[in-house]
């Protein structure tokens, strides 16, 4: 009798156990992978790839607005954009020369116009409640790996194709340096810089390893900020019932305030790694 | 100790060890600031804009951190 009450309390037990820990790994909405929103004709569009096209259309249409009305004397509108090219304008011009800094600078600045508005995608309200069958129809666009990895590949393409353009021979010569060891060879140096000119050749394979790693650093630090911020937001609010109301508003305002900074950040970098490869590449042609 | 609490051991450890670095580098970097702007009050709001993306740089290190533990705890 007992031992049979012993048996049944275990096996509620166990199978209690295994429902807790099924809920726990269903409840729980941290996921880092995008989640599908609806599909078309067997292609999955992710609920990422929504928000990014209606970040998209957010642009053109404030680009289209301020165009529209753009003059000498500018609008509020105007002047924000007006600044936000001048910030990177200006940095250009003093690394590259005016020239190849108005050749570069819409690049970067619709990068930056493009991360720091989906950045704030989190403050739209009631956006991120709207629910198709599969899931959220709307996310933060930068909370998916495979937009922000995409951004960090264009921008280090531009700077590689960009540097390759202006001085093709300066540009594969930062990597593959043989310059040294041919001089050691030819004898125009003396054969004890020999030693030297191996390192020179190490160094170049570091460097093709270092714009690997660049990629990925850029990708990922967009990326997890973004994430971070989305994240505690989640658990905090999910902590308990009445968490849920006044308790994630500092949250919001330090995941958002943290997407500006990120902007600025990601926009600071690609400046620098696009001005730097060129310079390299073409003071080392000279 | 089974595998799930390793893995939780292991995220706990992760962002615990893990983020130390950067909360030392974040405060160095705002206690130099604020050295800086005692010295040079003018300058203040350069300096601040550039604290705020240093700072950004030493926080993305501290959020490598995050992103390896919320690997561990939800993808592995």
């Amino acid at each position: 009798m007992t031992a049979e009450t012993l048996d049944t309390e275990i096996i509620e037990i166990e199978s209690g156990e295994t429902t807790a820990g099924e809920e726990a790994g269903e409840g729980s909405e941290v996921q880092l992978a995008a989640e599908p929103a609806f599909v078309i004709g067997g292609f999955t569009v992710t609920n990422t790839m929504t928000a990014t096209v209606f970040t998209t259309l957010l642009i053109i249409i404030l680009a289209v607005a301020v165009r529209r009305k753009a003059g000498v004397i500018p609008s509020r509108l105007q002047v924000l954009f007006e600044e936000a090219f001048m910030m990177v304008y200006t940095q250009l011009d003093e690394a590259v020369g005016e020239k190849k800094a108005r050749f570069i600078a819409p690049l970067i600045v619709t990068l930056f116009l493009f991360i720091l508005i989906s950045n704030q995608f989190l403050l739209l309200p009631f956006v991120g409640s709207i629910v198709t069958e599969h899931g959220n129809l709307f996310r933060t666009p930068t909370t998916d790996y495979s937009l922000t990895i995409a951004l960090a590949i264009i921008t280090m393409g531009a700077a590689h194709l960009i540097a390759f353009v202006a001085s093709p021979l300066g540009h594969i010569g930062n990597y593959i340096r043989v310059k040294p060891l041919w001089q050691v060879i030819t004898g125009k140096r003396p054969i004890g810089e020999l030693f030297n000119a191996g390192i020179e050749i190490f160094l170049g394979v570091l460097e093709m390893l270092g714009d690997c790693i660049r990629v990925i650093s850029l990708g990922t630090r967009l990326f997890g900020n973004l994430l971070a911020g989305e994240v505690v937001i989640i658990v905090i609010s999910g902590l308990m019932f009445f968490t849920q109301f006044l308790i994630p508003i500092p949250f919001i305002i330090l995941a958002s305030f943290a997407g500006l900074i990120q902007a600025f950040v990601f926009t600071l970098l690609s400046t620098l790694f696009i001005s730097n490869n060129l310079v390299h590449a073409t003071g080392h042609h000279e | 100790m089974d595998a799930e609490m390793m893995k939780m051991l292991a995220a706990a450890l992760a962002v615990a060890v893990g983020v130390t670095g950067p909360a030392l580098g974040e405060g160095w970097i705002a206690a130099k600031t604020m050295e800086s702007v005692s010295r040079n009050p003018e300058m203040s709001g350069k300096m601040f804009t550039n604290m705020l993306i240093g700072m950004a740089f030493v926080e993305s290190l501290g959020v490598y951190c995050f992103l390896v533990a919320l690997i561990i705890l939800f993808v592995m």
